[in-house]
């Protein structure tokens, strides 16, 4: 199938779109003062497949307070229709009626897919789910599925990777399917719904003869998922765990475009961003090899590299040597692409230490540096800075643009520093292919003809030293539920967490 | 009978928050999963003032599920204690500690010394009952914390069904104060909306006034306790539920309303009506929806519908309280149908047969609102995608303007070339 016959949905999103996630973006969710829970992530799977309706298996609440996305606040689920499970039910168990919900829940709806969700009561009291399941699904004439948290061990985010990973195991995977030869699937993350950035990266596949079987997550249906099946490879963002269990059960292999995996494996500082020119020729040939059409890519890699290349040259004229100051984790090659000199990296690592090892930050380090020196950037790396200590060395260093997120512009532009969001940029355009390199030009053209000071209201306020994108009373609140959290927690080891509010905490490249 | 349910009310422990988390300076503890606790926080930071939402985790795992968690409770607990010095903590013990029988009271007393707030405990698992049941019984647990000095004079009304995240809530409050002042009656406490100490000084008013018969547990349980008596008063929306309110309250002190302050208010508001009165006159018999609390959508509908004239097509009442059958078998209803605590499916269906142009609801109708090409006026719990800073109430006399504001304008301000048929 061509590019252009995959009924993609081309949404040109209205601005206001952009407005409204980001008007919630500086509320301290996805793990800095609250942890969105398995249900929400499963939600979000059931939400990004048009035909499927989830059946929470629990009480009201799960069902009520589920409605809100934390992931993207400004959607919410509308239909989250649940067991409603009383004290009766803790204590005889419900598999009865879940049963019953599931019969009731097709007649109802119609869907096309029904996934249970338990809940943290259901997983308690121990009901039989696949059961439960396998009994209703003589009853009805869709798909039905269930997610409990339990298949995918650490795997982030849980819910989302338990349903997607119980989609595959009892729905995707199975014997009888006819093969689509060649082709790949170009699987998005289900937060997005979204493809239209995976369209560059499926042109060239095409233009390499390599089918695009599917394109995930956009406008899918249960039947593009247990299409899925068809293709020879995965092409995946991240780590996936039903895509290997898909290679396991089915032998389909899969690509992981991002991760730390291969940097691992070579210490190679050129492999930590897929983005980019470099890290989308690299991308495409190994695809293309994996494929057996290393042939085909090379020139097809080559044309449309150099056609970009030779915009960017016109399209960057200005933004050449402007002296930026970027967090650690945003793609060097793209910022190497638009002509930029990345005159300060900032690595925050504090909210870091909760999931990652002290010799992973390291290494982290280690990797950024090595590659802004194979670009020939030489950045003064400020690692947990002080808000003072920051906008110090940015005045020393004659910054032009930082690179920050709209919730904390105000405390750069007071200072007359312009700054620059990439977040709308990475969710929506980042992706293998050539073009968001120009792209990302334009994203910096636009910044760079901004207002430069403003004296805005936020200044009134009063914000953490530390962490300065919140209140000092939020602040103290994130810092408390990490504490919590922590696996160093014990029973007096709140006296550390004073020690702890002294030290600065930053989540603005998180 | 059906058994999925998509409910339009919360759990327990979101009652019970809401209750606890009007005391301004009290935290509130969710002692439960990580999803219940991210739940909680966003309802209070999408519906109440961003700058005093107070809500912390206990931090459980589900390796606590199989060793206990009361432990890592004990520690949130001191930590709340002493990095926010709060005046009362208040821990809501969710679907998974209650049904693990987490000792929280045992613990509440184990504590009792070691830490300077009032700490109070609460079972508020998901299977043991709606938001409206959390939200009575954590009023009434308020009650223990309470006292009366003896020979004390009861002076002063208790204003008991206060949800401060409610829309429009601050406004509301204000403007019931200023009612209330203008008669010389004086508000004591209002539950849940004071501090702490203001709470604890409820006992010396006279009068306990349920808001649209919200709070009667506490207000039974302070009847027995410091034998304060009570009235449910509507909520006071539009110019004949005001002047019933003051009235009715006026009347249970044993005092009379006075009678030129109502016929200012009167005179006041025929005012506003002229000024759009050709709107008004266009408002007239538009069908409409009202999907709400029992303590609040029931007064709504009337109001609509006896004062701006419009068909009350659909009641849905989304969370109910102690005085909603007396709601539902009164005579004289304002409205065609009505729905309790009806599942979201059957409501959107009963929505669509209604043919409404206007919707009264939440954000959860927005879709449905959508849909129907109807416009959504937010009034009901859970309003999380509208703010109110600048304090005008909907209810009240000064509320009659700013609800028909929104309503007038949520007709005007569409465009025609949007709508589908």
């Amino acid at each position: 199938m061509q590019p252009d016959e995959l009924d993609l949905i081309t949404r040109d999103e209205a601005p206001i779109l952009e407005t409204m996630r980001s008007i919630y973006s500086a509320i301290p969710m996805h793990h800095l003062a609250a942890i969105h829970g398995k249900i929400a992530g499963a939600m979000v799977v059931a939400n990004a497949i048009k035909d499927a309706l989830p059946l929470i298996h629990g009480p009201v609440g799960c069902a009520f307070q589920r409605k809100l996305n934390p992931f993207t606040l400004s959607s919410t689920f509308y239909d989250s229709p649940c067991t409603n499970l009383n004290n009766v039910d803790v204590v005889y168990g419900a598999e009865e009626k879940l049963s019953r919900a599931i019969v009731e829940s097709y007649e109802k709806y119609s869907p096309g897919l029904i996934i249970v969700i338990t809940t943290c009561t259901t997983d308690l009291i121990g009901d039989d789910i696949p059961s439960a399941v396998l009994k209703a699904k003589e009853k009805v004439g869709c798909e039905v599925i269930y997610s409990t948290g339990d298949s995918v061990g650490k795997s982030r985010p849980v819910g989302i990777q338990d349903s997607l990973y119980a989609m595959a195991d009892q729905l995707i995977c199975r014997e009888d399917v006819e093969r689509n030869e060649g082709s790949v699937n170009l699987i998005n993350s289900p937060t997005q719904r979204n493809a239209n950035k995976l369209l560059e990266m499926a042109d060239l596949l095409s233009q390499m003869n390599i089918k695009i079987n599917k394109v995930c997550f956009d406008h899918t249906t249960t039947k593009d998922m247990l299409d899925l099946a068809k293709a020879d490879l995965n092409v995946i963002g991240y780590r996936m765990s039903w895509a290997e269990l898909m290679k396991k059960r089915m032998g389909t292999e899969y690509c992981q475009i991002t991760g730390w995996h291969r940097y691992n494996q070579k210490k190679d500082p050129e492999t930590i961003s897929p983005y980019g020119l470099a890290g989308s020729t690299r991308v495409l040939k190994e695809i293309a090899q994996i494929m057996g059409k290393e042939g085909e890519a090379e020139s097809v890699i080559e044309k449309s590299r150099t056609a970009v290349q030779l915009k960017l040259q016109s399209a960057s004229k200005e933004l050449q040597g402007l002296k930026v100051a970027v967090p650690v984790g945003f793609s060097l090659n793209l910022l190497k692409d638009i002509g930029v000199d990345v005159a300060a990296l900032i690595y925050r690592t504090q909210t870091l230490t909760h999931g990652v090892t002290d010799r992973a930050i390291q290494e982290i380090e280690r990797a950024n540096l090595g590659l802004a020196e194979i670009y020939d950037y030489h950045p003064e790396l400020l690692i947990n800075p002080t808000p003072k200590e920051e906008l110090e060395s940015f005045k020393r260093l004659k910054i032009d643009l930082v690179v920050a997120p709209v919730k904390i512009a105000h405390f750069y532009n007071r200072e007359g520093f312009r700054t620059v969001d990439v977040n709308e940029f990475a969710q929506t355009e980042m992706s293998v292919g050539f073009l968001p390199s120009l792209k990302l030009c334009r994203v910096f053209r636009e910044a760079m003809g901004k207002v430069r000071v403003r004296s805005p209201l936020l200044d009134l306020m009063e914000f953490d030293e530390g962490i300065s994108n919140l209140t000092p009373h939020w602040a103290r609140i994130a810092l408390s539920f990490h504490h919590l959290r922590s696996t160093k927690f014990s029973q007096s080891s709140y006296y550390h967490f004073h020690g702890l509010a002294g030290v600065a905490l930053n989540e603005h490249n998180i | 009978m059906s058994i999925i349910y998509d409910p339009l009310h919360d759990c327990k422990m979101v009652g019970a928050l809401r209750a606890f988390h009007g005391i301004s300076d009290s935290m509130t503890i969710i002692h439960g999963r990580n999803g219940c606790h991210c739940g909680a926080l966003l309802l209070q930071t999408l519906s109440s003032e961003q700058n005093s939402v107070r809500v912390l985790f206990s931090g459980l795992k589900s390796s606590d599920e199989v060793y206990s968690g009361e432990e890592r409770l004990a520690s949130a607990i001191r930590l709340a204690d002493r990095t926010f010095s709060p005046k009362a903590i208040a821990v809501l013990n969710c679907s998974a500690p209650a049904i693990m029988g987490e000792d929280v009271v045992g613990l509440q007393m184990l504590l009792k010394d070691e830490i300077r707030a009032k700490l109070i405990a609460m079972d508020a698992g998901g299977p043991e009952g709606p938001a409206w049941l959390g939200y009575e019984e954590a009023l009434s647990r308020l009650v223990l914390q309470m006292s009366k000095g003896k020979g004390e004079t009861s002076k002063g009304i208790n204003l008991l069904g206060f949800k401060a995240d409610d829309f429009c809530s601050q406004g509301d409050l204000f403007e019931m104060k200023t009612m209330l002042q203008d008669q010389d009656l004086f508000v004591n406490c209002v539950l849940s909306g004071s501090s702490f100490e203001q709470m604890q000084k409820a006992p010396q008013a006279e009068l306990n006034v349920l808001l649209g018969g919200d709070g009667q547990e506490c207000a039974k349980a302070m009847q027995e306790k410091f034998d304060i008596p009570y009235i449910a008063v509507p909520y006071p929306y539009g110019l004949k539920k005001s002047i019933q309110f003051v009235e009715m309250i006026a009347e249970a002190v044993g005092k009379q309303a006075d009678p030129q302050i109502l016929e200012k208010e009167k005179e006041r508001t025929k005012k506003i009506v002229e000024r759009a009165h050709m709107f008004f006159q266009g408002i007239y018999s538009t069908p409409v929806a009202v999907i709400g609390e029992s303590g609040r959508a029931f007064d709504l509908a009337e109001f609509l519908s006896d004062e701006l004239g419009m068909d009350v097509k659909l009641l849905a009442i989304s969370s109910c309280n102690y005085s909603t059958s007396d709601m539902v078998d009164a005579r004289d209803a304002p409205y065609e149908k009505l729905m309790v605590e009806p599942d979201r499916h059957d409501m959107n269906l009963a929505l669509k047969d209604a043919g409404v142009s206007l919707i009264f609801g939440s954000s959860f109708e927005k879709r449905i609102a959508s849909e129907l090409s109807a416009s959504l006026v937010r009034l009901s719990y859970p309003v999380l995608d509208q703010i109110s800073l600048s304090n005008l109430p909907y209810a009240g006399f000064s509320g009659i303007a700013s609800i028909s504001e929104s309503i007038i304008n949520s007709i005007l301000n569409r465009n025609k070339e949007e709508i589908c048929a």
